[in-house]
């Protein structure tokens, strides 16, 4: 019995050490990572953001940012994929340096990481099968929906902040699949994945997109503490008034969004 | 399956389409597979020879080794794989603010090898504990009075013995183990699920495609087929003795 | 001087005295049986002499020399043992063939590991094995087995079985052989043929201990015969002194009741 107890005592000592390492982790990132020589950028399949070109190479409007930020520190960058719902951890695991992947400024990723300034706008649509997309222009005609949407993601914040009927899925992917199957009335996704996947001339021909619900910025998150985050803002700033930010946007179609 | 049917065109999305998809579907998954097979090979290699050494703790005279051994395995086989595998990647970085792992693939496919090393080498350890148990004290004695040291005896005699007794449930949980390989993407190793479920998401200008998720399947079908009847073949070889 | 001596034995299990203070001796050539009823110590006696159980108190010399000593054997390691085991060879009760070998193997084997402890064995491996089978035939040949050589013990009947066993344990050559209740395990037609081995092993001069219940045969085959009771000898002596004329009463009461 008092192996067991003391097993568990072990058990409780590492969460409680878990919960210490979050404070400590902030001894200057930057020198850290310029030791390393490398900056490690985590990130997902994300077109247009981060997606891989036909030579197996990350490109994107993110990933060539983060490729020509890590070039200003002096260090080679890295990409890495991972499980979006353990970004944090990845952060705080240090097995990341960064997660730069459009990634929506909300309350609990604000307070989760070091984030950067809003560098692009983006809006939660709402998804609904053509045939009955008249019915649903208004956020008031929507409460009879039963939606799908991405578990954690702002489009979920967003419909429970309505009061709507909601079952939370893996991905945004999952939610369009749902409206498709017709398991599902409605989804709420990102308007820059929306403009992609959904309508005449993709997988999604019979959907659409209707009401707009709040808009919303992406930012780049850091570990919380960390120095890169105002490094980030100078070397945006920088980008922005050199006309580099513009013109990469444009190569990925999506300038009308940037926030300048 | 039932969706299947309310939208077909969604899946199979005409002919056409489905040839163009499938050859870069088809290399993603390989490369997927490819991890799938590798974590399952260095796993095995692993895990049935550090097995054998955890269960003669766990059989062990001495008191302390064995309550050791008995704990440790209980702590492995009362916990969730998935959990292993999480604390395992990112305990160092996140207590001891040394991520050993790094971001990499190689040190997500090196974690993960160590979660499944030790995960299964607990479930085997008590396999081969109830296998050398269940060799009757007789052939041990016989090799005493035959003037044999104890590893000759474990070698010479047991080992066998133990084989031919263990076979079919190490082979059941070898089967399990190919599918397991699956519980790695929690910590981002791009095995096969992975690779199915990225065209789901989007991923080399294909999304919303959730055949290449299903088709996975037909890949674990075939690696426990071939399992199922290599391990089957080794049974048949080892009926020559009762 | 006698083959074997053994002083003032005893061994307990869980404070349970099951030999006390056994002493006896025998000479080269002859033929000891032991009979009692069970639990009396008499396979506890044998196991003790192949030091599968260590006793605790008495001495077992053999060949006048000290094997084992209760007083000093707390520094023995499993390897000192092990040395002192291949003094004697044990036939058991319920054969215990490895059944993943033939007969010719079982035979053959335990040679062949302790011809790696030879010093010439890396110069000399394959001349030595070959002596090694080439003997494991003969003794199998002995034992009317030599059609059966390449069977495994699965493929063969009981009382082949025990011969394979007895086989394998004359192939060591130990001083003294011991039989464990040889044919309790056999179904009554097989037990003649295991005898008749027994038998022809005793008129070839082989010192030999058997613990039995075949009473007619521990009568032919003996020279001396320990009656074992509780845990001690109760009567020891020539089988017509044991089997005709019992002094002790349990003696007497034993064969009564047999």
């Amino acid at each position: 019995m008092k192996k067991f107890i003391s097993v568990l005592l072990v058990a409780a000592m590492c969460f409680s050490l878990t919960a210490c390492g979050n404070k400590a982790a902030a001894d200057s990132d930057s020198a850290a990572i310029k030791a390393n020589g490398k900056l490690v950028v985590g990130i997902t399949d994300f077109a247009p953001m981060d997606y891989k070109d036909d030579a197996g190479n990350w490109v994107g409007f993110d990933a060539d940012m983060a490729a020509a930020f890590a070039k200003s520190l002096g260090v080679d960058v890295e990409f890495v994929e991972i499980d979006w719902d353990n970004k944090v951890l990845e952060l705080d695991g240090k097995t990341i340096d960064c997660v730069w992947n459009g990634m929506t400024l909300t309350d609990e990723v604000k307070s989760a990481m070091e984030c950067s300034n809003a560098y692009c706008n983006n809006a939660q649509v709402v998804i609904v099968n053509k045939a009955v997309a008249d019915k649903y222009q208004t956020v008031d005609s929507l409460s009879e929906l039963n939606f799908a949407v991405e578990a954690g993601s702002a489009g979920e914040a967003e419909v429970e902040a309505l009061g709507l009927n909601f079952t939370p899925v893996k991905a945004q992917a999952d939610a369009l699949m749902e409206v498709a199957a017709g398991t599902s009335d409605a989804a709420v996704i990102d308007s820059l994945m929306a403009a992609a996947m959904v309508g005449e001339g993709t997988s999604y021909a019979d959907l659409t997109y209707t009401v707009g619900l709040n808009s919303e910025e992406y930012g780049v998150g850091f570990r919380k503490g960390s120095d890169l985050a105002a490094m980030l803002n100078d070397f945006f700033k920088a980008s922005a008034n050199d006309g580099t930010m513009e013109a990469c946007a444009e190569q990925y179609g999506v300038q009308a969004a940037l926030i300048k | 399956m039932g969706t299947l049917i309310v939208c077909p065109d969604l899946y199979i999305i005409g002919d056409k389409m489905f040839a163009e998809q499938f050859p870069i579907v088809f290399n993603a998954l390989n490369v997927g597979f490819l991890q799938t097979i590798k974590l399952f090979f260095v796993t095995l290699l692993g895990a049935l020879p550090l097995g054998l050494i955890i269960s003669f703790g766990s059989m062990s005279k001495l008191t302390t080794l064995r309550s050791i051994t008995k704990v440790f395995v209980w702590i492995i086989r009362g916990t969730p794989l998935m959990i292993q595998l999480l604390i395992i990647y990112y305990f160092p970085g996140l207590v001891l603010h040394n991520p050993i792992w790094g971001g990499g693939e190689g040190g997500r496919f090196g974690a993960c090898a160590v979660a499944f090393i030790i995960n299964y080498a607990c479930y085997f350890s008590e396999i081969y504990r109830g296998g050398i148990q269940a060799i009757p004290q007789g052939q041990h004695e016989a090799g005493l009075v035959l003037g044999m040291t104890k590893s000759q005896i474990f070698f010479k005699v047991k080992l066998l013995q133990m084989i031919k007794k263990i076979l079919p449930p190490i082979s059941n949980e070898i089967i399990t183990l190919v599918k397991d390989t699956s519980l790695a993407r929690i910590i981002a190793l791009q095995e096969i699920i992975w690779a199915g479920q990225a065209f789901l998401k989007g991923s080399q200008g294909i999304s919303g495609a959730i055949w290449p998720l299903f088709f996975t399947a037909v890949y674990y079908l075939i690696a426990s087929g071939l399992l199922t009847v290599l391990l089957g073949a080794l049974e048949k070889k080892l009926n020559y003795f009762r | 001087m006698p083959i074997l001596e053994v002083k003032n034995i005893s061994k307990q299990f869980d404070n349970t005295p099951v030999l006390k203070d056994i002493s006896f001796t025998m000479e080269k050539g002859t033929v000891l049986s032991i009979i009692g009823s069970s639990g009396g110590g008499k396979t506890t006696l044998l196991r003790c002499l192949n030091f599968l159980e260590i006793p605790d108190k008495g001495k077992i010399i053999v060949n006048g020399e000290e094997l084992f000593d209760g007083e000093k054997n707390k520094t023995f390691t499993d390897n000192d043992f092990r040395l002192r085991r291949l003094h004697f060879g044990l036939v058991f009760q319920s054969f215990n063939l490895f059944p993943q070998y033939t007969a010719l193997e079982n035979v053959a084997l335990a040679g062949k590991l302790l011809a790696k402890e030879r010093p010439d064995f890396k110069t000399n491996k394959d001349a030595i094995y070959a002596e090694i089978d080439e003997s494991a035939r003969e003794l199998l040949t002995t034992m009317g087995l030599k059609e059966r050589m390449n069977h495994y013990p699965h493929q063969l009947s009981g009382g082949q079985q025990q011969r394979v066993a007895i086989a394998r344990a004359l192939a060591l050559k130990p001083d003294i052989l011991c039989f464990d209740e040889p044919t309790s395990a056999l179904d009554p037609e097989l037990t003649g043929e295991v005898l008749k081995v027994i038998k022809e092993l005793a008129n070839n001069k082989y010192t030999m201990i058997i613990v039995t219940h075949e009473m007619s045969f521990a009568k032919e085959v003996s020279d001396q015969v320990i009656f074992m009771d509780q845990g001690i000898i109760a009567e020891c002596g020539t089988p017509e002194d044991v089997f005709d004329n019992p002094k002790n009463e349990r003696t007497k009461k034993f064969f009564t009741n047999y």
